[in-house]
């Protein structure tokens, strides 16, 4: 589903899905994965989430961002993410999770950002894949 | 073209120079302050590249800068300095950073190593209970949406005014502890919603509380002006404007990408985005980002605050615990140089690099004007920590600028591999350092050899003039974000 690249002083992931919206799910579940520990979410909360973009490349910095500020902000835990449409400027969909509880949900590291560092979304014979650098 | 192909001309045994390059969108130099061997770690990674790139920004003045710190981060380099011109050149929120005003302060006890070794425990453990990393809980400092907009106007003179601290201790920060022109309505209610429960908090990576003591005095005057002598005990607090600021970046960034086509600005690398200082996009980032910094100050003030109160705990309510300064490494600031021959008005952006003026310079405490000012480079978890005085070679070449930090040497993944936080926290104790940790990977991913040496780093600096060796400090204790 997703693998960590190296950087000097952060880190990145490089998702791949078979459909744009698969990829956007599986690039939210690899940041959380970095972050934290996903299998000890309880995902009985609906939240709707949905990000804006110039093309496919910002609008992936802005979805992850957007649930990075739910994350930090609204202090939720999500364990699952449900795209339901997805084209370059728009993406919308459902995330599960509840509110965070420091002792059920510890922090393995806080994520400050979402990077254009390198950042890279392509197609390929299998699907899609991107590349995303974070700041830790 | 590629990296290894670039032109790095050695101008003396601490500087090197990449020449202006059209092909490479370069408007100007990149003058780098190195040793042979730090240069050698340096081009490992893409920093060089990073600061090549740095150099394509419109209205640069001078060279595009890279401390003996430098390493690869987004957009600019990590212990990159660039300044541009402040009515035709343009502003680079990667040219903060995500964490604006990440930045330490240094507090000096009145204890000694001797007093402090027999009750270390009880200090470390005391100190990790009182200072909040807020990777868990949150509310330390207990503030409304009108009091935090206060707080992003005033910085460290809000907290003093709440008894957040000293009445001098405002005095002894950059900038009094708050920059002028701080706009909070340019902070995104985000932005607010995620600072207003994390102030009083260290956050996590590389933030830290570090109990020192002094183990070298390098220069007896200016030592004795900030008050250390060998064995005395210090604090070193690391940290920033935690999610308040970096949501600040993630807001400007996301507008200042499609205003780069109205300005018909285009740069090699996306994190690198900027606006004309004097537009609309421009201004309201500077304002914003005044307020991150603003924050920031207000943040390591309160973790002062219950420092102060964890200490105190331990060796009594008679125990002084004063600042020596407070210092930020991502921040940018307007100020005025001569450039050849021409004083000039210019935004320094600082990524990784601290200020570091000259004796005699107006905007230092009365009391540092004859010694410069403080400036602190923390080494990696477990080595040394420096203190410096600016000098007057930062005025001519650098922007009023040096280092920030040893700087790291490798990744987070890399340093894991082969080892584990025990074995770390081990290592350390058996050489009398005491570390905590609140998230799992912070102690592993910090471990020393994941950073270069902070000595040689601070030779660099020292004997190119940027800024004196003052004192060297060695760590008894360290909590981890």
């Amino acid at each position: 589903m997703f693998e960590i690249l190296e950087h000097t002083a952060d880190i990145g992931f490089r998702a791949r899905g078979k459909t744009a919206a698969e990829l956007f799910q599986n690039a939210a579940l690899a940041m959380l994965t970095i972050a934290g520990d996903l299998s000890r979410v309880v995902p009985r909360q609906e939240y709707p989430l949905a990000a804006a973009g110039e093309d496919y490349e910002s609008l992936l910095v802005n979805w992850l961002s957007e649930i990075l500020y739910w994350t930090d902000g609204r202090r939720i835990a999500f364990g699952e993410f449900r795209i339901s449409q997805i084209d370059p400027t728009r993406v919308s969909g459902v995330a599960r999770g509840e509110p965070r509880e420091p002792e059920r949900h510890p922090a393995r590291v806080i994520v400050k950002a979402v990077t254009y560092h390198q950042l890279k979304v392509v197609r390929t014979e299998e699907g899609w894949e991107a590349e995303v650098y974070l700041d830790i | 073209m590629l990296l290894s192909d670039m032109q790095l001309h050695a101008i003396d045994a601490y500087r090197h120079r990449i020449p202006r390059d059209e092909r490479l969108g370069m408007r100007t130099d990149v003058l780098v302050f190195a040793s042979a061997g730090l240069l050698e770690q340096i081009r490992r990674d893409q920093a060089l590249q990073q600061a090549v790139n740095v150099a394509n920004l419109p209205g640069i003045v001078g060279p595009s800068l890279a401390m003996p710190d430098i390493h690869q981060g987004y957009g600019f380099p990590i212990g990159g300095v660039a300044a541009t011109d402040y009515e035709h050149g343009v502003v680079s929120p990667g040219g903060v950073g995500f964490d604006i005003n990440c930045g330490v302060r240094l507090v000096r006890t009145d204890l000694t190593a001797a007093d402090v070794r027999p009750r270390l425990k009880q200090l470390v453990d005391q100190m990790f209970r009182d200072v909040p990393c807020g990777t868990g809980g949150s509310g330390f400092v207990p503030i409304g949406e009108k009091q935090l907009d206060d707080v992003l106007q005033q910085g460290v003179k809000w907290m003093v005014d709440h008894d957040y601290g000293e009445r001098r201790d405002a005095e002894f920060a950059e900038a009094g502890g708050a920059l002028e022109e701080a706009d909070p309505d340019s902070v995104s209610p985000r932005a607010k919603q995620r600072g207003l429960p994390q102030l009083g908090t260290l956050g996590s990576g590389n933030h830290f509380l570090e109990v020192q003591w002094v183990d070298e005095i390098h220069d007896r005057e200016a030592a004795r002006v900030m008050g250390l002598e060998t064995g005395r005990v210090v604090v070193l607090i690391h940290s920033g404007s935690r999610g308040l600021g970096h949501q600040v970046c993630t807001d400007y960034l996301a507008r200042m990408n499609p205003a780069m086509k109205k300005y018909e600005i285009a740069l090699p690398d996306r994190q690198l985005a900027c606006v004309p200082i004097q537009s609309p996009e421009g201004q309201a980032y500077l304002g914003a980002m005044r307020a991150a910094a603003n924050f920031a100050w207000a943040n390591r003030q309160a973790i002062l605050h219950f420092l102060r109160g964890a200490v105190r705990k331990v060796f009594g309510g008679q125990v002084r615990l004063d600042l020596i300064y407070d210092v930020a490494h991502n921040i940018a600031k307007r100020e005025k140089y001569v450039v050849d021959g021409v004083k000039r008005a210019v935004l320094v952006h600082r990524k990784g690099a601290t200020r570091a003026f000259p004796p005699g310079h107006r905007e230092i405490p009365q009391e540092y004007r004859s010694t410069g000012q403080p400036v602190f480079i923390p080494g990696s978890m477990g080595t040394a920590s420096w203190v410096l005085a600016g000098a007057e070679g930062a005025m001519q070449e650098s922007f009023g600028s040096v280092c920030h930090g040893a700087g790291r040497l490798m990744s987070r993944t890399a340093v894991k591999k082969g080892r584990d936080a025990r074995q770390v926290q081990k290592q350390l104790e058996e050489r009398g350092i005491l570390v905590r940790s609140e998230t799992r990977d912070g102690i592993v991913e910090e471990a020393p050899e994941a950073y270069k040496d902070v000595d040689e780093v601070i030779e660099v600096v020292h004997n190119a003039g940027l800024a004196r060796k003052v004192a060297r400090l060695r760590p008894l204790g360290v909590i981890k974000g």
